[in-house]
């Protein structure tokens, strides 16, 4: 679905964006696009979306160059959630996804209604402007806007920003659902729990470099110290013994009464985005 | 591409009836409209000056009835006195002396000639008259047009100015860049309803205050100027509002084109005063295009081709700002 092949871009003379990004998504994938601010995630989306011109090395979606498929053709077939809800404020949800929605073929689109249930809207507020809506409402007419088209790619900015546990909960379940009929889904976030639920892969970007790339549990694995933490009762005293997860495999070779818990050291995808990145989340 | 223009013509239409735009250019139109019948033409119609005569002798014979004959100098400086611009002539001592509170030196020399020509015999060799327009229909033209050049000029610069501002402000553009539209209809939709707004503003203007037929038949010729002046002005508008960062920034490009863009082009094209620069000013020539057009005179075709390279050259920047915007970041 996406190939990117030694992708460069700058912004000026002294300031290189992208160094050479090389990376595939396949159809129906979920891609995570995970990086520290400045590293170079906006614009590599921003090239795969079309908007941005100018970069180095090849992007193709969709079998074709992304150069040569700017038309409307192309713009039919993506959809796109931007970090911040976009919405005309005067308009309400109904006339505004009745309104991005007019830009597509017939054929093509979506009930707005049922988008708007899908995203558990309130009834409500269907019809009072936007201005109205918290920040988690909007989120959820932006989503029913890159939605509306039914796309096949779907490019989705920070996904869960702005909304309420179960809101995260309902996007997550909806993004699945995309995946499930084919579309593929290209995610940049911060929230590593949000890539490690979701995503088939992760890539993570650093100062323009891809520093790594697999499947959150590989890279979980690969960077494991393969230990496991036990806390047990023996003779009335809970004591907690550090292990080689290896050294499990004939049983617990130590005396003890009762297991209480026993935890893996396998470190988080927040771990891995540090270690990679070499800077923390913001 | 038809669709995608419709639609995006509604949602400019929405936007401004929402920012009670065409609510705002209706009131203008009644204000406009209120100006010239009950104050402008009313002014223009009454004498410069009122004169006071004191001719206890009754000396003066082939007085003009505009005089106003008072029985004291007493009461002639009572009325001057009520009366600042008022000319007060007093022939009780044979020689007509004048009197008036003094002003600039020029105006009072046309306030004492305008007093002493009441007093002598109507002009009997008629003045050659030029053109057909009697004193009142030419006031109403040039006021018209005057009005009309502001309004396009100043407050439609704004309108279309705001409406982008808005839609920077609540990141839609950036949802433009995404969709299945070529890019230009964003630019091309918003400049139709400025145009059409504006001609429709332009007509009733017209119509309502240089008369429907005198109106009429000066109508196709104002309608083509006003498109040339709403197009450049809208242009601009939107080129200031993509290049500008914020609305308070805008207000300042605003005042400036105000006060250094279309002051000299009034007092250049309506008073005495004579810059010899003007010639390079734009907005000049477009409104003497406007004048033109007012008062049926033709207008040379180099001023067409220059302003329609300017508008192509202006819709060319737009563009490239346009497209500007909608890489930023959000």
């Amino acid at each position: 679905m996406i190939a990117v092949k030694d992708l460069t871009f700058s912004y000026g003379k002294d300031k290189q964006a992208l160094h050479g990004l090389h990376f595939t998504v396949e159809d129906g994938e979920i891609f995570g696009f995970l990086g520290p601010n400045g590293s170079g995630k906006s614009t590599t989306q921003k090239i795969l979306t079309g908007i941005l011109r100018g970069y180095g090395g090849t992007v193709s979606l969709f079998g074709q160059d992304v150069s040569a498929a700017r038309g409307q053709e192309f713009f039919q077939k993506t959809g796109v959630l931007f970090e911040f809800p976009y919405l005309y404020a005067n308009l309400s949800a109904v006339d505004n996804l009745n309104y991005f929605a007019s830009f597509y073929p017939k054929e093509q689109r979506r009930d707005v209604g049922e988008l708007l249930d899908m995203l558990e809207l309130k009834p409500g507020f269907l019809k009072k402007p936007v201005s109205t809506y918290s920040k988690g409402m909007r989120q959820r007419v932006s989503m029913a806007r890159a939605l509306v088209s039914n796309p096949r790619l779907l490019f989705l900015d920070e996904p869960t920003s702005g909304l309420d546990p179960s809101g995260a909960v309902l996007f997550r379940k909806i993004i699945a659902q995309e995946r499930k009929k084919g579309t593929t889904v290209f995610i940049t976030t911060h929230n590593m729990m949000d890539a490690d639920l979701l995503c088939d892969r992760v890539a993570f970007i650093s100062n323009g470099n891809l520093a790594a790339l697999d499947t959150p549990r590989r890279l979980k694995e690969k960077n494991s110290s393969h230990r496991v933490v036990i806390d047990y009762l023996y003779q009335g005293q809970r004591k907690t013994k550090t292990l080689e997860a290896r050294s499990l495999e004939a049983g617990l070779p130590f005396a003890h009464d009762e297991i209480i818990s026993i935890h893996s050291q396998e470190p988080t995808l927040e771990d891995m985005f540090i270690q990679y990145t070499g800077r923390g989340l913001s | 591409m038809g669709k995608g223009f419709c639609a995006l013509f509604k949602k400019d239409c929405r936007m401004l009836l929402s920012g009670k735009f065409f609510l705002m250019a209706t009131g203008f139109l009644v204000l406009y409209t209120a100006y010239v019948n009950l104050g402008y033409i009313r002014f223009m119609q009454m004498p410069p000056y009122t004169v006071y005569l004191y001719d206890p002798a009754g000396t003066q014979t082939e007085k003009s009835p505009l005089l106003q004959t008072v029985s004291s100098m007493e009461a002639m400086d009572a009325a001057l006195l009520s009366d600042a611009n008022g000319v007060g002539l007093d022939a009780s001592g044979g020689d007509v002396r004048v009197a008036l509170y003094k002003g600039a030196e020029h105006v009072d020399r046309h306030r004492a000639d305008y007093a002493l020509s009441l007093l002598q015999p109507p002009v009997t060799a008629a003045p050659e008259v030029l053109g057909t327009n009697t004193p009142e229909q030419k006031a109403r033209r040039e006021i018209t047009c005057e009005l009309l050049f502001f309004e396009l000029s100043a407050v439609g610069f704004l309108g279309i100015a705001a409406v982008l501002f808005k839609e920077k402000g609540m990141g839609v553009i950036r949802v433009h860049a995404v969709l299945p539209l070529r890019k230009s209809l964003f630019l091309l939709s918003k400049l139709a309803v400025f145009l059409l707004s504006d001609l429709a503003f332009a007509s009733l203007l017209t119509l309502l205050n240089v008369g429907l037929a005198g109106g009429a038949a000066v109508l196709p010729a104002v309608l083509l100027q006003t498109a040339v002046l709403s197009l450049a002005m809208s242009l601009t508008g939107l080129l200031c509002a993509l290049l500008l960062k914020d609305f308070r920034q805008f207000t300042l490009a605003y005042l400036l084109l105000a006060i250094f863009a279309a002051t000299p082009v009034f007092l250049s094209a309506n008073t005495s005063i004579k810059l010899d620069w003007i010639g390079c000013h734009p907005l000049y020539h477009v409104y003497m295009g406007l004048k033109n057009a007012y008062f049926g005179t033709a207008v040379s075709p180099i001023y067409y081709a220059g302003t329609g390279g300017v508008i192509a050259l202006l819709f060319l920047a737009v563009r490239l700002a346009f497209r500007r915007e909608i890489g930023k970041e959000g």
